[in-house]
């Protein structure tokens, strides 16, 4: 079946997904649904893309300069009682290869509380809510259509399948009002191991690619695949799966003032042993840990700044035989006019190859500048012209005798529409 | 400040089927005539506050059948509570329609009212209000959503407008106590109101309130649609 095949069988299968998860024998009127199906066509980049194998750190490789369905979702909400409910969010990813599958489905536990102190529960799987950049539809981002590295990376390698537990303090609510917010949150949960991989390999990059639950990501084989060191590792990476048996963690704390101040730390730890290794998949568990702080401080009720930084070191192998820091930050601007959003970041990341297999080159750096303008034509209908300019620097391209350095300027238009 | 015009409408209206039964009984009854009185609310600088609820409570107050019968509405529309302050009688129904999308999870813990609706779009809900006092309303869903419905025991009341004035249009009835009372979100007891008592009905149609104690004034909110992500 052709990719353009797959994506007309999309759409009906999301009708059909929806039909089905309607048909859950819940109160069917304590559901409510939200959905989206976005267009785009987007300038590629000269060589393939990662999941095609190639050293293209852009979600449009080379050859997929069409217009295509960049996403389809569907998110929806259940009411299961007074305090739970169940939130499921599932995607259409045509690329590589066209699949439709949840990115979330969780049950969250949330009851309405007297007094400034509130329990909150999530169990399932779930991104940790450590940044400010994606609190559109489906984790997605209102300002630019490719999110930053740092969120890039979370969507494709990132997901918590496990349980979370918040307190949250609403300040209005204390005897003595503040309008100082507080939430503490901690998590604790199984899977994640491989995440780190695509770092190592490949190296941060800008996009809007979401990865499913069960999503496999291809590498782009090496030459350091094709040591012995590193022939048990498969070319591709399932991210969200469980090696070594041991549970991770996260804690973070979200403060926000007025609705105007918002900080979020979290400190992330996989807590992977990476000697592990699945013989039967190729997959190791990486020992990844990063904090990051992200903060949104509102100018004026349109012109908003979000920032984010993020630091952190995965390793995986015996002797911890890749072993590499890596970082990254950006800044936002944006400014709503009317029926316009206005958006520009800024960014840098890196890779920082830290251990003596000099036979796998894990260093890479580089940086994007992205502006983009979206227009609300209507309350379901979105439009939208993205431009970024794309500097990258990976060491194991010349593996394949590609320079190493890679400067792009990528176009992408995008239309949507919102039910 | 819509609310002070409906009000104000239905007390005219009232006015109207008074002044009917006037002529129709050919009763030359004082206590017929509808007496605006303007009260202006001033803070303890001196500045004029807006939003402060005021009314008129006395025994000899014949209560509106109109006023309490009203389709009071307290409604959900881009995340806030619209109107943010809503003055009831004791004993009027007041329904919740959400103008938005998506779900409101209400609840309010005051002693008066306590209570808690999930709010579909197409599932709106209704209550009446039978006990005196603020009912606080908070959303769930939306952390900083707050809202107000204040059941008064009268069915004179205002609220204050940008120059801080309420007028209250009182039936011209003989009385011998009669009390104002005064409330705003910014008091440090929700649960206690001003009050001033008179003897009579005031001879002049144009009051001034000070209030006794300094507000809390509530800074300007920027909540948007993405804060739901919290």
């Amino acid at each position: 079946m052709n990719k353009a095949t797959l994506n007309i069988l999309a759409v009906p299968s999301m009708y059909l997904l929806f039909a089905g998860l309607s048909g859950i024998p819940i109160l069917s009127h304590a559901a409510q649904h939200k959905g989206q199906i976005q267009v785009s066509w987007q300038s590629s980049s000269a060589y393939p893309s990662w999941y095609a194998w190639g050293a293209s750190v852009n979600r449009f490789g080379q050859g997929d300069d069409g217009v295509n369905i960049s996403r389809a979702l569907l998110q929806s909400r259940f009411e299961l009682g007074d305090s739970w409910s169940a939130h499921s969010s599932v995607q259409y990813v045509p690329d590589p290869e066209a699949k439709v599958g949840f990115t979330e489905l969780f049950a969250e536990y949330k009851p309405v509380v007297e007094g400034a102190y509130q329990p909150q529960i999530r169990v399932g799987g779930f991104y940790p809510k450590m940044s400010l950049e994606n609190p559109d539809i489906g984790w997605s981002s209102p300002y630019n259509y490719g999110y930053s590295a740092i969120n890039a990376w979370l969507g494709e390698e990132l997901r918590v399948i496990g349980i979370e537990a918040s307190i949250k303090r609403n300040g209005k609510r204390l005897v003595k009002p503040s309008l100082h917010n507080w939430q503490w949150v901690a998590g604790l949960y199984k899977g994640n191991d491989p995440l780190g991989a695509v770092l190592a390999w490949r190296g941060f990059a800008p996009h809007d690619r979401q990865s499913v639950f069960n999503e496999v990501l291809a590498l782009r084989p090496t030459a350091g695949f094709m040591t012995p060191q590193l022939s048990k590792q498969a070319w591709q990476i399932e991210p969200f799966t469980e090696i070594d048996g041991r549970f991770g963690y996260y804690v973070g704390a979200h403060w926000s003032y007025q609705n105007r101040h918002d900080l979020r730390a979290y400190w992330y730890d996989n807590n992977g042993d990476p000697e592990v290794l699945n013989y039967k998949t190729g997959q190791y568990a990486w020992d990844t840990k990063f904090w990051s702080l992200a903060y949104k401080y509102k100018i004026t009720k349109q012109t908003h700044v979000i920032a984010q930084a993020m630091a952190g070191n995965t390793a995986m192998g015996v002797s911890r035989g890749v072993d590499n820091d890596f970082d990254s930050q950006f800044i936002l601007l944006t400014h709503r006019w009317q029926q316009f959003r206005v958006s520009g970041r800024v960014e840098q990341f890196r890779v920082q190859d830290m251990d003596h297999w000099a036979f796998d080159p894990n260093e890479s750096d580089g940086g994007a500048v992205t502006a983009t303008v979206k227009w609300r034509y209507s309350k379901s209908w979105r439009f939208g012209a993205e431009f970024q300019y794309l500097e990258t620097k990976v060491a194991n391209r010349a593996d394949d005798n590609l320079p190493t350095r890679q400067i792009e300027q990528l176009w992408r238009l995008s239309g949507e529409y919102r039910f | 400040m819509q609310l002070t015009q409906q009000v104000n409408r239905v007390n005219k209206k009232l006015a109207g089927w008074q002044y009917g039964l006037m002529l129709s009984t050919c009763l030359v009854s004082p206590w017929l005539l509808a007496k605006p009185i303007t009260v202006q609310v001033k803070d303890a600088g001196g500045e004029a506050v807006k939003d402060a609820v005021v009314w008129f409570e006395s025994k000899q107050l014949p209560l509106s059948a109109n006023t309490l019968q009203q389709a009071y509405k307290m409604g959900q529309k881009d995340r806030a509570f619209t109107p943010h302050i809503l003055v009831v009688p004791k004993g009027a129904e007041v329904s919740f329609p959400n103008y938005d999308s998506i779900l409101h999870h209400v609840y309010s813990f005051s002693s008066a009212q306590p209570f808690e609706f999930k709010l579909y779009r197409d599932s709106p809900q209704s209550l009446n209000f039978g006990n005196t006092g603020v009912v606080e309303l908070g959303c769930n869903i939306h952390d900083w959503m707050l809202g107000y419905i204040l059941v008064v025991d009268s069915t004179y009341f205002a609220l204050t407008n940008g120059q801080g004035e309420a007028t209250i249009e009182l039936p011209d009835t003989p009385i011998d106590s009669l009390t104002m009372q005064v409330w705003h979100e910014g008091f440090a007891n929700l649960d206690k109101p001003e009050s001033k008592t008179f003897k009579m009905l005031p001879t002049s149609n144009a009051l001034i309130y000070q209030l006794d104690q300094s507000l809390f004034k509530p800074k300007e909110d920027f909540s948007d649609e993405f804060d739901d992500y919290e």
